[in-house]
């Protein structure tokens, strides 16, 4: 099958007739809204996750990591058989796909790479503060980030007080001994330390009992659904998925690109459990720092590559489409003759986003949280403004 | 003035005597680098890297070959490979012996500034070189220097294993060296990465304070390139450093207006200018302030050890000196926030908690072996309190920021791992008496605090309270 390269950018036909009837936004402007980024590292290979169909290219340089029984999306693209969640919120038109994408970073060490998906930036580790971060600022969101792991994540670093969770294994002290210390912090006028302890104090009330939760990113994600949907919860929540850096064993839909991938599905799954009617007004995101070559390698794993794709999930989005603008998989249209090519910027993809979420006008998203750097505003075509 | 002992150093322990010059008593320890105080194995970097060697090569040119259809043999026999080659068991070790300075050492002051280098030369988390050889490198390599010139430290940090794989510098190859030239011929790219030379200039020495450019930056990565380690098909990249002529960019380079020829001499030339540029001690003085003062140092606190500094010609010892002197000096206006690492030396120190398992009980482990649980203790702690030594994020190490420390989960973690060091403590150290002793002797308010946990009645809870007080958490 031959895909000419514009083909997608205007989104699948079933649903385009709907387009033109925008509602002016007065009926969202004092909803709360929420936008959830799962972080996917170790480079996510988005031609296993969403694979073309019938492409001759694919099919001879990836043979044995070819899957059996996809499930189809649409005329070009198929589904990794394993993301049964996520299938499940595309045929509710609550999910999307953004393919032929990746931050603009060539380089392939997943070190400099991750550090950049998180900043935003162009050269590692000279901006210190997260894209997400500075975003919630500029939104003035102090205290609304959510991070479901101990140390708070670079993505989120750019406002202060920002909650995170992450339970211990161990049991907390009981309630008086926290309420004395929170005392103690107001009394000494430490704020920081009061509030901190203020939220603490509260969350042992809940976990009465002291049974420890599990740190498996489905309950982590369950727990932050239900913190989301709570009307004076927090408004934006991060995850993190290991793994994706499959050299060997890649497999089939058995394989260890698979198990990350049921990860993230998980995560997909038990937000909407948690967010219950509240994912209407829920925006998630995946985001990682490249994709994998085209070509196996001789451990029947995949090397890092370039361009990858965004899972889009919620009902902010527009509606259930793959978006793309694609390159196209002959020698000649892969990056370095290797690696799928990325023809959207990732970054306008998460500033579209955030444009959407926050309430805040692209181009000042575009200005103070990305430098002023060439972006699109992709607000109308993927999510609902 | 009590948190002084706090502060440069974790406190005063149950057996120290209150000394009677504070000052005297912590620059009588930066003078000399004793041998560690771990009286169990210790093994050097080079026999480390071996294990990494194997690890590396066995996964990458055997088991992901003979597995290729096989995840679940391919984990399993990585694992094995695991346990072959200590991957579980030697960064165990390293904190043990990086611990036992803090807790059991004559010279305290000296493991805090030792931490604060290694933070400074950090390796971060990559690969698996926490798990094999990053201890070895902070011992051998900056801990080894803490009574040299700054600029010895700098010199054999740079140039070591560790930094230049760390860093990518294996892969920086001059786009016109001869190296280039070869792989160009075979329709291959090569070129400068210039990931240590920014490296060296941002985090390492002068800092963008200096206002170097992003010529200065590719200059820099032309003068390192071919610093990378000697290549063999069983070593791989974890060969000794050497340089590599071939790969070495021709012609003089600039940096900083400073000229230099092509060749070996380079870098080393480079590095003495970069260590005597201005900014290159006052972004040191400052960042010394910021670890052991405040975050925001002001002028007058990184005067004088920039003096120090001037007048010594960069003598470590002396800077450390005149750093601890101001820290001195400022111990009464200004209180720092303890990461969780020095928080935990602070609680274990005073409070005589039973930290590190001992060197009978490490060296039971026999290559090969799953090391026992309790032999991974300290790996799981630090992990749990969110700061493991060995394995910052970025190169520029673990934030020595206040709020970056400052998230309920991990004041959670205080709390309760304050309640687990408790039942660490040797029984006679679990009396009333006993902490009020430690208290009047390392708090400047003795009686507000006894008064505040006087408030509950059992001791365990008296001891998470005194742990997590502004007064310890701050010093």
């Amino acid at each position: 099958m031959k895909i000419s390269r514009r083909n997608f950018l205007k989104g699948s036909a079933t649903t385009l007739f709907l387009a033109g009837f925008n509602f002016p936004v007065l009926a969202n402007a004092d909803k709360k809204k929420n936008l959830v980024i799962i972080m996917l590292r170790g480079g996510m290979d988005g031609l296993c996750a969403v694979p073309i169909i019938g492409d001759k290219n694919f099919e001879k340089r990836r043979k044995d990591l070819i899957l059996d029984k996809t499930i189809k999306l649409n005329s070009d693209f198929a589904l990794h058989p394993k993301l049964k969640n996520f299938h499940n919120l595309w045929q509710n038109n609550l999910g999307a796909i953004v393919h032929a994408t990746n931050i603009p970073y060539t380089k392939r060490s997943h070190f400099d790479g991750q550090n950049l998906m998180e900043t935003g930036g162009h050269i590692p580790y000279a901006i210190k503060t997260g894209w997400l971060g500075r975003g919630m600022k500029l939104a003035e969101l102090k205290g609304d980030g959510l991070a479901l792991a101990l140390p708070m994540p670079l993505i989120l670093r750019g406002i202060p007080s920002n909650d995170n969770f992450y339970p211990s294994k161990k049991r907390l002290p009981r309630t008086e001994l926290l309420q004395l210390l929170k005392s103690i912090y107001a009394n000494k006028s430490e704020h920081d330390l009061a509030n901190m302890m203020e939220i603490i104090a509260n969350r042992s009330m809940m976990n009465n009992g002291g049974t420890s939760m599990s740190r498996k990113n489905s309950s982590l994600a369950l727990k932050a659904g239900l913190e989301l949907k709570k009307i004076n919860g927090p408004r934006v929540a991060v995850f993190e998925v290991d793994g994706f850096d499959t050299h060997a064993a890649q497999g089939g839909v058995n394989g260890s690109h698979s198990d990350s991938l049921i990860e993230m599905d998980s995560i997909f799954k038990s937000l909407e459990k948690g967010l219950g009617s509240e994912i209407e007004n829920t925006l998630i995101l995946t985001l990682t720092e490249f994709g994998r070559t085209i070509e196996q390698n001789g451990g029947r794993g995949t090397e890092h590559g370039y361009g990858s794709a965004i899972f889009m999930a919620g009902g902010l989005l527009k509606q259930t489409q793959v978006y793309s603008d694609w390159p196209g998989l002959k020698k000649k249209e892969l990056f370095e003759g290797r690696d799928l090519n990325s023809t959207i910027d990732a970054r306008s993809v998460y500033a579209s986003a955030m444009s959407t979420v926050f309430d805040i006008d692209f181009k000042r998203i575009q200005k103070e949280v990305f430098w002023g750097d060439k972006l699109q505003n992709l607000s109308d075509k993927l999510f609902k403004t | 003035m009590k948190n002084f002992y706090r502060k440069v150093a974790f406190g005063l322990g149950p057996d120290e005597k209150v000394p009677s010059d504070p000052l005297e008593w912590a620059n009588n320890q930066l003078n000399n680098v004793p041998e560690f105080s771990w009286k169990g194995k210790i093994l050097p970097e080079k026999e480390l890297r071996g294990y990494y060697r194997e690890w590396v090569y066995g996964d990458r040119k055997v088991l992901r070959k003979k597995f290729k259809n096989d995840k679940d043999g391919y984990k399993r026999e990585k694992n094995k490979l695991r346990h072959a080659t200590g991957q579980k068991f030697w960064w165990n070790l390293e904190l043990c012996i990086r611990y036992s300075e803090a807790l059991k050492s004559q010279n305290p002051v000296l493991a805090k500034l030792w931490y604060f280098w290694g933070n400074h030369f950090a390796i971060s988390e990559k690969d698996f070189l926490a798990q094999y050889t990053t201890g070895a490198y902070q011992r051998e390599i900056i801990r080894a220097n803490m009574n040299q010139n700054f600029e010895k430290m700098a010199q054999e940090a740079t140039k070591g294993w560790s930094m230049i794989h760390h860093l990518d510098n294996e892969q920086n190859i001059g786009p016109k060296s001869q190296s280039a030239k070869w792989a160009r011929e075979k329709g291959k790219k090569r070129g400068v990465n210039e990931n240590h030379a920014r490296e060296l200039l941002e985090l390492h020495t002068v800092s963008p304070n200096c206002g170097y450019s992003q010529e200065d930056v590719i200059q820099m990565a032309y003068i390192m390139s071919g610093w990378r380690p000697e290549w063999g098909k069983k070593r791989l990249e974890t060969g000794d450093v050497h340089f590599d002529p071939n790969a070495h960019q021709p012609g003089s380079k600039i940096v900083l207006g400073k000229k230099y020829k092509s060749g070996r001499k380079g870098l080393s030339n480079a590095i003495t200018d970069l260590v005597n540029h201005p900014s290159c001690r006052e972004f040191i003085a400052m960042k010394l302030c910021r670890y052991l003062i405040t975050d925001n140092p002001t002028k007058e606190m990184m005067e004088p050890i920039i003096k120090a500094w001037e007048k010594s010609d960069g003598f470590l010892p002396e800077i450390h000196k005149a750093a601890i002197e101001v820290a001195f000096h400022y111990s009464d206006q200004y209180n720092k926030f303890q990461n969780p690492e020095n928080w935990l030396l602070q609680m274990s120190k005073m409070a005589d908690v039973d930290l590190i398992p001992s060197p009978a009980f490490m060296d039971l482990y026999k290559i090969g072996n799953k090391p026992i649980r309790d032999q991974r203790a300290l790996e799981y702690l630090m992990d749990e309190l969110g700061q493991h030594p060995y394995l910052a994020k970025q190169p520029n190490g673990w934030s020595d920021i206040s709020e970056d420390w400052m998230s309920p989960e991990l004041l959670i973690r205080r709390l309760v791992y304050a309640r687990e060091a408790y039942y660490k403590k040797s029984g006679n150290s679990q009396t009333k008496e006993f902490y009020e002793e430690m208290i009047e002797k390392n708090y400047d308010n003795p009686g507000e605090i006894l008064k505040i946990i006087g408030q509950h009645r059992e001791l365990v809870h008296k001891h998470v309270i005194l742990f997590n007080l502004p007064e310890t958490l701050r010093s």
